[in-house]
Formats: structure tokens, sequence, C-alpha cells
């Protein structure tokens, strides 16, 4: 079987070349600028717009593949599939037969190879080992695209809930900054006044 | 500010300028403070500071201050062999929809060029297959109007070791050192460099009533929410426009220059915001369109007098493009840097510079520390990690953090040989959202420029490791497929086969048709150019002024 059509747009990791070219390594989809970017209603048992729930549990498996919640909160808790359901029918909407058709075409797999109708039933080993597998295809570099978004976007798009993808790298949103901005700015400023 | 004029469109003004960017700006400013009518044509909306935002999605994903999706399709193709195809992520020709032009989202490297990027053939000699020659013009013209862009802009700086002759010192001090800088800086210094203050056209101080940068770290292809960053939006325009006698209209494309029967430009066709088509007769038109849009234009001018394009009897109009060749290095340290904050880039290496002959192959270039895109979450997400990282799971969570605070990269710039084979022209299939055929980019950069962004790769990569750097990896060098300096499509020269405009920018074949921007240049120059696009723009000014009021247009 092929799930995946190889003509589709493809997403690549880490195959940048020159400055800006780390821009085509992110591959910036093709997208219709719609620009409804409205946050979600965000409680935790919100109906989906544009998902039908078995579509968002499994989107939302995998992007906790992606971003796991461990010592950490993950993909989950920073509200993805919120903004995954938000982005497929607005300003991604261009990706959504890429993500429905790849999920239906992934579960259709998973009734032939482990006998389950759907994703988000394997367990969390099988899961991985599927994704695995899967990795180099449109579909998974689609939804890790949404889910990385829906991680570390302004959380007006819907995801990013309470900052957590920015805690998680460290970024610290603040209007501007003053010196010292790092470590080593740091020391040598305090070098600098010592010998001074 | 003074009441703003609107000018009738059938009357003649006596300046119409198309573009509102580097050269457009200052012009507009030049132009109206010493007397005259001006009205500026900017495709782009007139976005002011509080219009700018920190939402990376639409503005590095969604393209939003460089055109947006759909409406402005670019081609790209290596050579013309292959077929062009249409790319938004990113354009090819990447450039600035917005008054202010693409000063408003660069990220303000302010270098001067050196008299050998004016006079390099004749000191080297040919380089067979190219368009290498000289400037018309020297170092020395030009002194004075780079003093006068650090001074009336607002340029932060501190002079280097290898720094041309200047007249005066930069008006405002460098920026602040970030963690980046002082890395980088060990490393150079350790192996022997003369690492120097970046000059930036972003303030460290408040300046001519502006504020000074509050570091909040998103230049880059962000317009500045404080006004810091020296944009013609925010240096050049609000001049022009307390004069009087300047009008910016935005949201208007030019679509045609047409002449008249003595083959002097009467009118410039434009659609305005409505769409509605508009014809503003002008005594003098200045194209400073960008060295993409500017070609593009002259092209799409075509008429019986000129069926090559307008002021193209040299066959030279888009042809040369220079791109600068770069290459990228990352880095990264124990400690966290924080390169999220503030400017880009706060010191550079100079000492490959000059053409060495003893590597082999022509070219010079510049070196610096800055976090490029991986300052930002969701790039840095995509694509910021090492290429051994895993893309997903766990162990890339756990790695995103260590990542994210504690990476730098360092960028190589360096010349771009001039090419008949890399230009600008019309596609024949794709059109634009008017209707228009859309730009054409091909480009393959010159085996020279090449060989000498690796060279600069291999010496960064020891800069950093010098620095102490715990892991060190690079990106391939490789053809570029896309450039936001785009240089050198209509060249100045003394010569009318060799040349599109003669050294004081007017267009050799039409007298009252001037063109200043990117497409004047004849060489690169080591990579950081809008500095000398607005030098230019102040010398063609006054060049211009003088032709004026000696009736000589």
């Amino acid at each position: 079987m092929s799930a995946y059509d190889p003509t589709r747009r493809e997403f690549l990791r880490n195959t940048g070349t020159v400055f800006g070219a780390s821009w085509l390594t992110a591959r910036w989809p093709v997208m219709l600028a719609a620009g409804q970017t409205a946050a979600t209603a965000h409680a935790a048992l919100a109906s989906f717009k544009n998902l039908d729930t078995p579509d968002a549990a499994d989107l939302l498996a995998i992007a906790a593949q992606i971003i796991p919640s461990d010592d950490t909160p993950g993909a989950t808790e920073a509200g993805v599939i919120y903004f995954i359901d938000e982005a497929i029918g607005s300003f991604m909407s261009d990706q959504t037969e890429i993500v429905l058709e790849g999920l239906a075409d992934l579960n259709e797999m998973l009734i032939e190879q482990h006998g389950v109708a759907r994703f988000a039933e394997l367990d969390n080993d099988r899961q991985i080992e599927v994704l695995t597998a899967i990795e180099d295809t449109p579909f998974f570099g689609t939804v890790r695209f949404m889910t990385l978004v829906g991680m570390f976007a302004m959380p007006s798009y819907g995801g990013n809930r309470d900052h957590i993808g920015w805690d998680l790298l460290g970024f610290d949103h603040k209007h501007g900054w003053q010196p010292p901005f790092g470590y080593y700015d740091a020391e040598a400023a305090k070098k600098e006044s010592g010998r001074g | 500010m003074a009441e703003q004029p609107h000018f009738p469109t059938g009357k003649p003004v006596d300046f119409v300028i198309v573009g509102s960017g580097a050269a457009g700006g200052v012009l507009a400013k030049e132009l109206s403070t010493n007397g005259f009518d001006v009205v500026v044509l900017e495709q782009g909306p007139y976005r002011k500071s509080p219009d700018f935002h920190h939402d990376e999605y639409s503005m590095i994903f969604e393209n939003e201050l460089i055109g947006g999706i759909g409406k402005h399709p670019q081609t790209f193709r290596p050579n013309n062999n292959e077929k062009a195809e249409i790319n938004y992520a990113p354009p090819p020709a990447i450039y600035a929809h917005t008054v202010g032009g693409s000063s408003v989202h660069f990220s303000g490297n302010y270098w001067r060029m050196r008299p050998i990027d004016f006079n390099e053939h004749s000191r080297l000699g040919p380089i067979s297959g190219t368009g290498f020659a000289d400037w018309p013009i020297t170092y020395e013209e030009l002194e004075p109007y780079y003093t006068k862009v650090e001074w009336e802009i607002g340029v932060s700086g501190a002079p280097g070791p290898f720094d041309p002759p200047r007249s005066k010192p930069y008006p405002v001090p460098p920026m602040p050192l970030k963690s980046s800088g002082v890395l980088f800086e060990k490393g150079a210094r350790k192996l022997g460099l003369h690492p120097q203050p970046a000059p930036v056209a972003i303030l460290s101080e408040p300046y001519n009533g502006r504020a000074a940068c509050i570091h909040c770290g998103f230049c880059i292809l962000f317009g500045c929410e404080v006004g810091a960053k020296s944009s013609s939006l925010v240096s050049m325009i609000p001049v022009a426009e307390a004069t009087g006698r300047c009008e910016i209209r935005p949201e208007s494309t030019v679509y045609r220059l047409e002449t008249d029967k003595t083959g002097r430009v009467s009118e410039v066709l434009y659609w305005d915001k409505d769409g509605n088509e508009q014809g503003q007769r002008a005594k003098a038109v200045i194209l400073a369109a960008n060295g993409a849009e500017t070609p593009r234009l002259l092209f799409l001018s075509e008429s019986v007098r000129h069926p090559d394009g307008l002021a193209n009897d040299s066959g030279l109009v888009g042809k040369y493009l220079m791109w600068n060749m770069h290459s990228e290095v990352h880095a990264w340290f124990e400690e966290p840097l924080n390169e999220y904050k503030s400017i880009q880039c706060t010191r550079i290496v100079h000492d490959y510079y000059d053409n060495d002959e003893s590597r082999g192959y022509y070219g010079g270039g510049g070196i610096d520390a800055r976090p490029l895109l991986d300052s930002m979450p969701i790039f840095f997400s995509l694509s910021g990690m090492p290429p051994d990282a895993p893309s997903w799971g766990s162990e890339y969570k756990r790695l995103l953090g260590e990542y994210f605070t504690r990476n730098m990269a360092v960028l190589c710039s360096n010349t771009s040989l001039a090419l008949e084979s890399n230009n600008i022209t019309l596609d024949p299939e794709v059109k634009d959202h008017w209707g228009r055929p859309a730009l054409r980019t091909t480009y393959t950069d010159h085996p020279d420029d090449i060989a000498m962004s690796q060279f600069l790769q291999e010496r960064s990569v020891e800069i950093m490791e010098t620095a102490g750097a715990k892991k060190v990896w690079t990106l391939p060098v490789a053809p570029q497929t896309f450039g936001a300096h785009l240089l050198g499509t209509c060249r100045m020269g003394d010569d009318p086969e060799t040349s599109v405009v003669d050294r004081y920018h007017r267009s050799h074949e039409v007298k009252n048709l001037f063109i200043c921007d990117g497409s004047s240049f004849v060489t690169s120059g080591r990579g950081q150019p809008s500095m000398t696009i607005q030098s230019l723009a102040f010398r063609a000014a006054d060049h211009i002024t003088g032709f004026a009021r000696r009736g000589e247009i």
C-alpha cells in the first residue's frame, strides 16, 4: 500500500542550505491568507468547528507524540488540537485534504496491520512505531507543521495556551528588554565594570 | 505636520517617484525639501509604527509584509533551460510592500562599501564570462553621501580597523553588545582577527526626535513598533510630508510609463487602491521600485519606439542581477544567550573583505554574529536544531528547551559576480492578480561566489569552535534560490552600450527618466547594500536638483 502520494507537496526537515535557505527548510506552505485567526473556545470539552471528534482524537494523539506531555506540559495542554481545528477551516484550509485523507489512509493501514480502527486506540509504543514509519510523508510533515505552529504561534491563533509553548523554549514574550540579554554579555559587562 | 497636498493627476508634477523605500524615501525627502512638488507612488499600504506587531506566523509564514500569498506570484528558475516555477516560500525576490519599502523590514546592517568595490575591475582585470566592471564613480565621490546617510537617518556604530576613510564620526554610539557578539568577538580575537561593532540603522539613543531601540527582538522581516529602526518610513517620509510639497500615494500600483512623441516620459499609469486606472502626469520620473520591480516596469513600458522595454537600448535592463552570496554556521553554547532579545547583529569581522589571489578565486566578504530567524519560536522549532537531532518526540522536546536560548548563528555575506544569465524577466505564462506578467528570476551563483562563501563558512566554524561552542553545525553552501539584495539590473555607466543609466542615474535614452535603487549597482559589494543605495539616492538627489534648477531635464 502506499497511502501517500509522492507528488504531493513534501515537507523536509533539516535540509536547508544558506541563509534563508533555512526558510526553505521550513517550507512555508502555500497558504491562502485567510486571516481568520480568532481564538476558539478553550473549554476542555469544546466541540470542534471543522474536525469530527474521532479525527480530532487521532490528530490530538499525533500532536501529543510530536510534543509529548511529560514532566512539563505538551501539545495536549497547549490546546494544539483547537489550533488545528481552526486552521484547517480557515488559514490552512488548503492543507485540509492532506491531513484528512492522510489520516484516513493511515487508519486504513492500521486496520490491516494492527487490527485497530483508529490511531488514538494504539498504545504509546505502537503510536511511536507507526509514526516513525511514516515520518517522511507529507501527511506527517503537515501535521508536524500544524502542531508546531499551534504550539509556538501567538495564543490568539488558538494554541500555545498559557504560553505553554513559549515556556518550553524559554522564550519570554515582553514588549522590550534592556541589557544584559544573556549570560555572556552579562559576564562581559561585569568584567568591564570591574576593570573600570 | 503641514497639510498634505493632493496634486491633480492631469497637471504635470515636478517629480513622480515610483517606490518609497530606501532610495525613494531619500529622493522624496531631498527633492521636496529642495522646493519641488513630488508625488510618490507606492504599491503597498501606508502602515505606520503602531501597525507593526510580533506575530511571527503572519509575518514569516503568511508573508504579511512581502506581498502575502496568492496576489503577487513570482517565478524562479536556475537557468533558462528550465521552466520557472512559482514560489512563495519565500518569493525569489524578497521585498516589502509597504510605505518605506524594504527599509521597514530589513535588519539594518549599514556597512559602507570601500574604494575597491568601485574600481576592482581596474585593479584585478577582467573575469572571463562575467560583466565585472568598474563603477563610473569612486568611493571618494560617494563618501560625503555615506556620511549624510549616517547623520540624516541615524546610524549607530563605531569605526573599525578596516573601515574606509570617513569625514565625520557616527552620530550615535554602537548598540549594546549581545551574547552572540561577545562569543563571536572572543573566538575571532583568539584567532588574530579584528571584530568590530556592527554599524546598524537602528538607534542606540534617542535621535532627531525618535526613540531609541527597546530591544524587543523583532527586527528582521518585521516593522519597528517604536520607530527606532531608521527606515525611510520614520526617517525620511515624515520630513518630506512636513514640507507640504510631497504627496505619498499608497496602494498605487504603477503598471506603465507612457512616453510622448518626443520620447520623454509624460505620464505614470497606475491602479489606485480601488483598482481604478489613473495617470499622473509628470515633468520627470524617478524609478526607485527596487532591483526587481524597476526592470519589470521598464519591460512593461515597451512601445513601438522601445520594443525591448523602455530605456533598454543596451539590452541590459534586468541583467546582471546580484544577490550577494550567503552561508551560515550554527553553534550551541553552555549558558543562555537569549538571542531572541534585541537586534540581529552587534559584531562583524571584515578581515576577509579584500580579494586575495592566494585563495584561487575572486571574492571578498564579511562575517557577522546573529540569531537569524532562529530567534523566532515557530521557525526555530521547525528547522533550528542540528541535523542529528530528532524532529519530534520526547528527546526533541527536551532539546528544544536546551537549544532555543543557547544557540547563535554566524552569517557570511560576500560578493556576487555580475552575470548576464542572472536576471529579471517577465514570466511568459504566470500573471499577477492585476493580470500583468509575473516577475521571473533566473539565477545561479557563480562558482567563485560559492567558493568564497565556503571559505567564509570554514572561518566561521573556527571562530565558533574557538569561542568554546559545545556543538557547531553548518548548512551546505549551495546556489541560492531567492534574495533580498536586488542589485545590478539597470547598471550605471558612462557608455550607453554597456549600461542603462549614466553616473547621475539618468537613463541614457530618456532624458527625464531617472533610475535610482539597487538596480544602479555595478558590483555587489560584500553584502549589505542598503547603506550604498541610500548614499546613491542622496547623491542623485543633489544632481537631479541641479539639473531641474538649470532647466536641464
